[in-house]
């Protein structure tokens, strides 16, 4: 008797395992919390997000953790930023994941990147002598609140292919999404004009669309070449660089060490901002709290540098 | 657990492996005719046509046809739904690019060489390097120089394959092809193949934390590792954590990857006996965002050339603990990696039974730097005689230990020098052999994805 009921014990477990993912419509998964961030203000209660990376993650390397296979397998709809920002290891979760629509090609996966303004395209042909250089382009685009509505909208329309009974509720959450963003936005290039031309030197090359919409210019990155870490020789010109300019601040995500950045900017002097490198979106942070949060975070420095 | 019972099923597995192929082959002719009638069209007329012509069939004449077909394999409409709606409509106008696992470009093959060289000096005169790939002799030594090739065949395969290049020929490691919609979580590899037997067993050198590989995995299976022809079959599990179990046929020959079981030796197939089978489970633990444990478990059976029906058993376990601080900013990574591998051998009027294994650390404490320490075990064949000769390894009467300590700089993800020493303790002779190397990795060509 006693196998028995271990076997009822373990269907009736299944059984219950198997049927939770069922509440919502749709199951999607992102790469970056960011995009989780977007899909869900556009999906709402209709669909069930989760992101493959965490906000504190650098994206370009995670690891391929089974786990992350495992939600791949369950998955309606799988969004990446694309542009080969995830090669290293979003490929093999696809494969690992047996789940056929989520390959691409299929209606199951979304590469974002086809709805931004690409920006840093390299002209002509790319070698890795130039570091790790993504050669279709640059594929920090979520920094800009307009790209990310672009991709909001890309998204939302995908959403309302797969699942079309919910599509005009995908729409609506669309229209109130853009219009808190583009409302949002009016307010922090307000309070961000002060940036418009100012020289800012960041860490990695990840300030080409967040320069694009405030206006800043990067003049110096604490890295020699993309992916490449900072050396000293290298730090010294971008030190001349930053004083001859006078930098106003120093950028880096919170998924760097800050070390580097903190040096240079004592001895500019300029104040370091880090930034997170996406959303918390597992905190329940929405996409524009964290461009809020952003905004706070260059404001302050734009400020108390003027203080 | 399931280590033991997958060998009954052997037979079973060929059988659904043949099934589920022609199941894959008949869903791939039935996409065909919307594709076929249509040439040059693009994607929105393509689904437009779909519905228009009254020749064709209708969606519910269609859906019927697919019950009728699929009542017996209920999994089947999975693989088809997805490939038959893709050219319905992709907004932003990627529907044309290949289904493949490239996030970006437009090429229909990924290429990587890589390259491994090392200067070598060993105190020994004949060093007891057991891997195919291991520096071997004083001096310089071409390790290897690998060609990998990755594609999308069409929406139901993946190819791939390393092609090496070594000094005096060219071998194909591997090249196999990959299901992509198999229903079920099923998933088949066939061709020539690395099989997944323990942890490293399945990886290449690029992967290793070591200039060369444990002399566990020479000893056991060759040189090169356990592979060889066949198909494999794994199943994803539904269990709310990450279970895979793996079966395998392989073909048991190969003195540089199959040695405990037919080697060199050409013997005939006669049955499905005379096959290698290879199982596994694997599991993962998220213990949290920053400590993951993967467990496996993993047994092979083959015959062995020693006398009529002689057969060797494999048995092993494998540990792999991953630190990494994904929580805050950090370079940091400490792994932990374990395998032990029991071997039973029949050979005539006696049983051998050995131990190997090895544990190995490692710590990345920076971006670009990394350290590591690996300690290593071989026990003797023992059997129920007093004097037991290993007909592989006569000169193996006693206990060997190895200790091996390396330090890896990388300059960027895609080059890797690297220091090792290590301190070569075999009982049988009659001091500890000490070898140091400096090993030079270069990897070009299109980045491959790394596996966990």
């Amino acid at each position: 008797m006693r196998p028995f009921r271990l076997l009822a014990a373990l269907c009736a477990a299944l059984t219950v395992l198997t049927a939770l993912p069922a509440r919502a419509d749709l199951n999607v998964v992102t790469t970056v919390p960011d995009l989780a961030a977007l899909t869900k203000a556009v999906g709402g209660d209709h669909v069930q997000v989760q992101s493959l990376a965490l906000s504190s993650q650098d994206p370009h390397f995670v690891d391929a953790k089974p786990n992350l296979a495992l939600a791949l397998n369950r998955a309606d709809l799988l969004i990446s930023i694309g542009l080969d920002l995830e090669i290293g290891w979003l490929p093999n979760l696809q494969l690992g994941a047996r789940n056929s629509r989520i390959l691409v090609g299929n209606t199951g996966f979304l590469n974002a990147s086809q709805f931004p303004r690409i920006l840093e395209i390299p002209p002509g042909k790319v070698d890795r002598s130039a570091g790790d250089v993504h050669p279709g382009g640059n594929p920090h685009y979520l920094y800009d609140p307009r790209q990310a509505l672009a991709v909001a909208r890309g998204i939302t329309e995908r959403l309302a292919q797969l699942d079309s009974k919910n599509a005009a509720a995908y729409r609506a959450n669309l229209a109130k999404f853009t219009e808190e963003l583009e409302k949002a936005r009016v307010g922090w290039e307000q309070r961000l004009t002060g940036l418009k031309g100012a020289p800012i030197i960041a860490h990695h090359r990840t300030m080409a669309y967040l320069a694009d919409w405030l206006g800043f210019e990067p003049i110096a990155f604490l890295e020699p070449k993309p992916g490449i870490p900072p050396n000293p020789s290298h730090i010294a010109s971008v030190l001349v660089q930053g004083r001859q300019r006078k930098a106003r601040m120093v950028l880096i995500e919170s998924y760097y060490q800050d070390t580097p950045a903190k040096l240079v900017a004592s001895k500019i002097p300029a104040p370091v901002v880090t930034l997170h490198g996406g959303t918390d979106f597992r905190a329940g942070e929405t996409y524009i709290q964290h461009v809020g949060e952003m905004v706070d975070r260059l404001e302050k420095a734009l400020t108390g540098k003027g203080g | 657990m399931s280590t033991v019972s997958w060998r009954p099923n052997g037979a079973f597995i060929v059988v659904s492996i043949v099934t589920l192929l022609s199941a894959a082959s008949a869903a791939a002719q039935e996409s065909t005719p919307p594709d076929a009638g249509q040439p040059g069209a693009d994607a929105g007329t393509a689904a437009e046509a779909t519905e228009s012509p009254p020749a064709e069939l209708s969606p519910e004449e269609m859906a019927e046809i697919e019950k009728a077909l699929g009542g017996d394999g209920t999994g089947q409409q999975n693989a088809p739904a997805g490939t038959a709606s893709a050219p319905q409509s992709s907004p932003g106008g990627s529907a044309l690019s290949l289904p493949g696992m490239n996030t970006g470009g437009t090429s229909f093959l990924d290429l990587s060489l890589v390259l491994d060289v090392a200067a070598a000096a060993f105190t020994a005169k004949e060093p007891l390097q057991t891997g195919g790939h291991d520096p071997t002799r004083n001096g310089f030594n071409l390790q290897q120089l690998e060609l990998s090739i990755g594609s999308v065949v069409d929406p139901y395969f993946r190819f791939d394959a390393n092609i090496v290049f070594a000094q005096f020929g060219v071998e194909i490691e591997e090249a196999y092809g990959t299901t992509l919609a198999l229903p079920a979580n099923l998933q088949v590899r066939a061709g020539q193949f690395l099989t997944r037997f323990g942890r490293l067993n399945g990886t290449h050198p690029h992967a290793w934390d070591f200039v060369d590989q444990p002399f566990a995995v020479g000893r056991v299976f060759g040189g090169e590792g356990n592979r060889g022809l066949g198909t494999e079959l794994s199943w994803l599990t539904p269990l709310p954590w990450y279970v895979e179990l793996i079966g395998s046929i392989t073909d048991a020959t190969g003195e540089g990857t199959a040695r405990s079981f037919l080697g060199a030796s050409a013997e005939r197939v006669l049955s499905p006996l005379d096959l290698q089978l290879t199982g596994a489970v694997k599991q993962f633990f998220s213990l949290s965002d920053d400590l993951s444990l993967l467990w496996g478990l993993s047994g092979a059976t083959g015959p062995n050339p020693t006398g009529y029906r002689n057969r060797t058993d494999v048995y092993g376990t494998d540990v792999y603990l991953r630190y990494r601080p994904i929580t805050e900013a950090s370079t940091t990574l400490v792994t932990l990696q374990a395998e032990g591998f029991y071997r039973r051998r029949q050979v005539p009027d006696d049983v051998l039974t050995d131990f190997s294994a090895y544990a190995q650390v490692a710590w990345r404490f920076s971006q670009r730097w990394a350290t590591a320490l690996r300690y290593e075990l071989g026990t003797p064949a023992s059997g129920d005689s007093a004097e037991v000769v290993d007909p592989l390894d006569p000169e193996w009467t006693e206990d060997r230990h190895r200790v091996s300590a390396a330090v890896t700089f990388w300059p960027t993800e895609f080059s890797r020098l690297r220091l090792q020493g290590a301190m070569d303790n075999a009982g049988w002779r009659e001091s500890p052999d000490y070898s140091v190397f400096l090993a030079l990795e270069l990897v070009t060509g299109a980045h491959g994805a790394h596996a966990f």
